[in-house]
């Protein structure tokens, strides 16, 4: 009895997941390999004739290659900004943590603040464009370190707050500077929130929309999400080239989730029983 | 080898004085074990020999060294914690060799030096191993090596066995006697465990809300118990201690009889009483007895004792054994 039911609540479950999860991807990837006049109605009829190939050239080479300059940048943003992340909280939540002192509660309180306060855009460009780092590479990194650092920071100090200060104690004994503690000691110790921070960060940066439309305008400094929004305005009838589109920018962040999907699920654990 | 002497050390957290003026000389080579309840403040103690916490007032010197404000590392001091504190993602090789790797010795040396440590504490076989797979033993064992290889002038160890099984703690006991005498390096011990200070020291300073109590070696300790304190701590089982009109009958403030010390006989004594439990613990029995004029009593017995609860008793001290406190 116990037993039919609970299989009967996994049927449901797997269901519900299908119709949220898997019918839009195939929705999508559908209208990716039709033809224009087809993927216009929408539905989810099969394709008369599989357009895959025709269409990622097309969509490749619209604007004289775009897209591939758009993942180049992407990447580039990507990559920086996680890196920076990771440093900067990890060290951030480490000194939170471990040392006590008046500037703790501060820091406290700006790390909240950067948590719930909604960033204006208008004064952020006027900062930006007075030092100079309007419409470059280098605001847009910054930019998504500091909207994502507090939620780094917060993750990395709660799971600091896990390692026992033992062992802090014993490599000061044996000898450690403090960052030879910090990058010897306790940052390999960081691995599994690590992990999942990078994914978390990198999806959400590479997947990013608005901040790039805000920040980083001009035509050289495309990034993939925004290559989306080009096609929706000028070929607004051309949906399987923008499908096609839409599959290729999920591509990379859904290899990484599948590729790390055990990492981030120990990562969001971790700590929770001492090994 | 070297001295380890505390001048008047105190210590505060905050508001609160948690060590309130310790004055100690150690002996080069001496085997010492600060002994107390918990939260006396042994720790916070060894912690400031191992300059992990400030000192609040009062100088250390190892060695003839002031070393009241100087680093951990430039102590020439070892430290052996409660729960081993391994790093869990280096093998035992690089956890014991780590100080060595971080002074930057070439690397044929800390191979020969580890190796060393692991065959004192045969530890050879599991070097490549990560902490996770060792069992609560062989990390002790670790621990140990970590802080010999670091071939310091005084080792410090904070309840190293506290985290292991009552066997292994009894073999750990004696393995960490061995280790002494084979290195002859000053050690000083922290334990809550009065057996652990018994057998290990060559002198016990017993600890009480962040003074020293009495310092002494453990038959000193066991024989003349300066306070009523160290008279409770040191022995096993428990010293029977009296106080109030009991006592006073006896002249003086607090009466101390051990259990090993008392007699019992059927028929007559100094003080009638019931049986109201007997221990058996095989050589040994423990009578727990309700005397009339005092509270409980223990007495402690051969084991075959044929005594029942119920059973009326007389009780007697050996007079020369009895311990009087005026305070
Ligand atoms: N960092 C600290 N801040 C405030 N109080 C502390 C701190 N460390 C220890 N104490 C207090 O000092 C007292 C002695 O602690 P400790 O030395 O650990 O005792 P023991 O090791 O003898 O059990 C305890 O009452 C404890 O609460
Ligand atoms: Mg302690």
């Amino acid at each position: 009895m116990k037993q039919s039911r609970s299989l009967a609540s996994g049927i449901v479950a797997l269901i519900v997941a299908t119709v949220i999860f898997i019918l839009p991807f195939l929705f999508i990837a559908l209208q990716a390999v039709k033809s224009k006049s087809e993927a216009s109605r929408l539905n989810f009829a099969l394709p008369k004739e599989w357009l895959f190939w025709e269409n990622l050239v097309a969509v490749v080479e619209a604007r004289n290659y775009q897209l591939l300059l758009a993942y180049f940048n992407s990447t580039v943003i990507t990559v920086f900004s996680v890196s920076i992340l990771v440093i900067l909280s990890a060290m951030v939540g480490y000194v939170m943590q471990r040392r006590q002192s008046r500037w703790n509660g501060v820091a406290q309180v700006a790390l909240l603040m950067g948590l719930m306060m909604p960033p204006a855009v208008v004064p952020t460009i006027g900062l930006l464009q007075s030092i100079g780092l309007f419409k470059t590479m280098t605001g847009m990194i910054l930019i998504q370190v500091a909207y994502n650092i507090s939620f780094s920071t917060l993750l990395y100090r709660s799971f600091i707050a896990t390692i026992p200060r033992d062992l802090d104690e014993a490599a000061r004994i044996d000898g450690a500077k403090p960052w030879q503690i910090f990058f010897r000691v306790i940052l390999p110790l960081l691995k599994p929130v690590t992990v999942t921070n990078v994914v978390v960060q990198s999806i959400f940066v590479f997947n990013d929309f608005t901040n790039p439309l805000y920040y980083l305008p001009g035509r050289e400094n495309i990034t993939v999400q925004l290559t989306l929004y080009n096609f929706q305005s000028t070929y607004t009838s051309q949906y399987n080239l923008l499908f096609m589109n839409i599959l290729l920018v999920t591509i990379p962040p859904l290899i990484v989730f599948i590729f790390f999907n055990r990492q981030i699920v120990t990562g969001m654990t971790a700590g929770a029983v001492k090994g | 080898m070297a001295d380890l002497n505390l001048n008047q050390i105190h210590k505060s957290f905050g508001a609160l004085e948690i060590i309130k003026g310790i004055d100690l000389d150690i002996q080069s080579g001496e085997f010492v074990v600060f002994v107390g309840p918990s939260g006396c403040g042994k720790s916070t103690l060894l912690r400031m020999i191992a300059g992990l916490e400030d000192v609040s007032s009062g100088t250390l010197t190892i060695d003839g060294k002031d070393v009241t404000h100087a680093e951990p590392s430039e102590r020439g001091i070892a430290m052996v914690f409660q729960s081993y504190a391994l790093y869990p993602h280096m093998t035992v090789a690089e956890n014991i060799g780590f100080g060595l790797s971080l002074a930057k010795r070439p690397k044929a040396e800390i191979a020969a030096k580890v190796q060393a440590a692991a065959d004192t504490l045969q530890l050879t076989h599991l070097l490549e191993r990560k902490p996770k797979a060792l069992s609560g033993g062989q990390r002790q064992r670790v621990a140990i090596g970590r802080a010999i290889v670091r071939d310091p002038k005084v080792f410090l160890f904070d309840e190293p066995l506290s985290n292991l099984d009552a066997s292994l703690r009894a073999q750990m006991r004696l393995e960490l006697s061995e280790l002494h005498a084979r290195l002859k390096t000053t050690m000083v011990y922290v334990t809550h465990d009065q057996v652990e200070a018994m057998t290990m020291a060559d002198r016990i300073v017993v600890l009480n809300g962040g003074r020293v109590e009495q310092v002494g070696t453990p038959m000193e300790l066991y024989n003349h118990p300066a306070t009523p304190f160290v008279a409770g701590f040191i022995g096993s089982p428990k010293m029977n201690l009296y106080t109030g009109p009991f006592a006073e009958r006896l002249g003086c403030k607090t009466y101390g009889i051990r259990p090993e010390h008392i007699r019992v006989s059927e028929d007559s004594g100094d003080w009638r009483g019931q049986v109201r439990h007997v221990e058996r613990l095989g050589a040994d029995a423990i009578l727990y007895l309700d005397v009339e004029e005092a509270s409980s009593m223990m007495v402690r017995l051969a084991g075959d004792t044929q005594l029942r609860p119920g059973d009326t008793v007389w009780a007697s001290p050996q007079d020369s054994a009895a311990h009087r406190f005026a305070a």
